[in-house]
């Protein structure tokens, strides 16, 4: 039998402060803005999940996603991660349970209500999937498109846009290559302009799939860096996948993991060792043993 | 080696021992089918060659009639370089609005024919409706439109504005469907409307070989042009076409010459521009 350790029901949200106060004093009634803090901004409850008559890629999965935190979501190839983050942008088919992002249920959505939901959740993929031959500047305009007025019919963005654009490739420390093309770019320059792109959409979460599978270390924790302190500076809550348990260690505030399309671990990172996260990545042999 | 008896997928799957052993080997026979199918295809190309009555034997001998063709046609005579010159640009003239029409209406057609753009009932019809433009031959348009609109250039470019919709049309499409999915992705992932998609993640992508397609289609145009002239859908083919029958060969050497000088001008300047845009 595989040690799980499985959801703290009572967790607080990494980026919520705590107000102290004495033992005595009467408890103060939460705030708005506290009790947002406690409402996940995507909750999945018991998914089920296959591509046809195909294998159930998840099974019975249960996920919430609170404001502020980074969750790392941990599995071995064909583990699920991706059908899950898919499930939460309308790319996946559920088949039981519900899904919930961003205040809306993902069953039964309209291609515009669709769309809207789109536009909330920003997406950060692994080859980057940025348009190599326009500039970089566009490209993080490209996370505008949703709510770009008349004057992209011709093309163009407002100057509103394009100056929080520039911001933002400033605060991805990449905005002295705003003129040039993408293509032009280092890999993890690019992921950068991909955040950045994503940040443009003003989501209220984002999802950011093998981000640093294609990346060298340094440019792995420099971008996780990054995402890390988007969801703490800006209350955004990210969820990432990754294959590298030293980095899901260093930079999540917690960690989910997948086995055959089941949560098999989802804990606090500070409550976890790495090896308590080995038997997501044991092979069928190695259980196999372990079970007789 | 003990057996997995559980479930789930096969990490190390062994490679067939058949495959392993054809691999490692230093020659490897051709498979049956390349063997089967090698005669077939050379018998299938000596049925074409006898059914087209191709005759090395007969070129042979003809090579000496193409040599005193080619001979009476030097030296060139350049005394209606004038009229030459005239009718090239009226020829380059209905190959740029030719080329312009053309490409619009492909590109427009093109959405329609693009697997990952347009939707399946108006996919499958655009395609045969391209299927049927390109199997009709340019002249075959340029007699219908001289029929509707008389004799000059007008016809020309009607004949060459619908004769690309047809063969650049399949091309435009083709080229956007073969676009890195990636970025499309990316784009549905921002919200972005069809519209947007195309704009942002499909053009910019297929642009060099939209452009380089389109270019390519202009210097089909000048040298189609020239053939369409000759049924009186204007141009220096009109030209071409009454020097040979009046048998003026030194008009006709300059008249050839002109065409080569401009299709090779126009060449090159799109080589410029396709190394520009790649």
């Amino acid at each position: 039998m595989t040690n799980s350790i499985m959801p703290d029901e009572t967790r607080q949200p990494a980026a919520t402060s705590t107000p102290t106060r004495s033992a005595a004093a009467e408890p103060a009634a939460p705030t708005t803005e506290e009790m947002l803090l406690h409402l996940p901004l995507a909750s999945v409850k018991d998914l089920t999940v296959s591509y046809g008559n195909g294998p159930v890629v998840l099974d019975g999965v249960d996920l919430d996603l609170y404001p502020g935190e980074m969750v790392a979501l941990l599995g071995s190839s064909g583990s699920g991660k991706s059908t899950l983050m898919k499930s939460l942008t309308g790319f996946a088919p559920i088949d039981s349970g519900s899904v919930r992002a961003v205040g809306c249920d993902m069953r039964n959505l309209r291609r515009g209500q669709l769309r809207e939901v789109r536009a909330s959740v920003g997406q950060v993929f692994q080859n980057f999937n940025l348009v190599g031959r326009l500039s970089v500047l566009t490209n993080v305009l490209t996370g505008a498109l949703h709510q770009a007025g008349p004057i992209n019919l011709l093309g163009g963005f407002t100057s509103a846009d394009r100056k929080r654009a520039l911001e933002l490739l400033e605060r991805v420390g990449i905005a002295h290559k705003a003129k040039d093309e993408a293509r032009s770019l280092s890999g993890g320059q690019q992921q950068r302009v991909a955040i950045a792109r994503a940040l443009m959409q003003r989501p209220k979460l984002i999802l950011a799939d093998e981000p640093v599978a294609s990346l060298d270390p340094k440019m792995a924790h420099s971008v996780l860096e990054l995402l890390h302190s988007i969801a703490r500076e800006d209350g955004i809550p990210v969820l990432v996948s990754l294959h590298v348990l030293p980095l899901a260690l260093q930079h999540s505030d917690r960690i989910v993991g997948l086995r055959h399309g089941r949560v098999l671990v989802s804990a606090p990172t500070d409550q976890l060792a790495a090896e308590d996260l080995a038997d997501i990545y044991a092979s069928d042999e190695e259980e196999s043993d372990v079970d007789a | 080696m003990r057996e997995s008896t559980t479930k789930g997928p096969v990490l190390n799957p062994a490679l067939d021992p058949r495959d392993r052993l054809r691999m490692e080997r230093a020659f490897v026979l051709p498979r049956a089918r390349f063997l089967l199918g090698l005669p077939i295809a050379a018998a299938v190309l000596l049925w074409s060659f006898v059914g087209a009555e191709f005759d090395f034997a007969k070129l042979g001998e003809g090579a000496v009639n193409m040599g005193g063709f080619l001979g009476q046609m030097f030296p060139p005579t350049w005394d209606k370089l004038g009229t030459i010159v005239t009718l090239l640009i009226e020829t380059l003239q209905m190959a740029i609005v030719g080329t312009v029409l053309g490409t619009v209406l492909s590109l427009i057609v093109a959405f329609g024919a693009s697997s990952n753009i347009a939707p399946k009932w108006l996919y499958y019809p655009t395609r045969w409706l391209m299927n049927i433009i390109r199997s009709l031959p340019d002249l075959v348009f340029a007699l219908m439109f001289v029929s509707a609109v008389g004799l000059g250039p007008f016809a020309g470019i009607l004949a060459m504005t619908i004769g690309s919709i047809g063969s650049i049309g399949k091309i435009f499409a083709e080229a956007m469907e073969a676009v890195d999915r990636g970025p499309v992705t990316a784009m549905q992932a921002v919200g972005a409307s069809k519209r947007q998609t195309v704009q942002y993640g499909i053009l910019p992508q297929s642009s060099p070989m939209l452009v380089s397609y389109t270019l390519l289609l202009f210097e089909g145009n000048v040298r189609g042009a020239t053939i369409l002239g000759m049924v009186g859908a204007g141009g220096i083919g009109l030209e071409l076409t009454t020097a040979m029958r009046m048998y003026d060969y030194g008009h006709l050497s300059a008249i050839v010459i002109c065409i080569i000088v401009l299709v090779t001008v126009i060449d090159q300047a799109s080589a410029v521009i396709r190394r520009k845009i790649t």
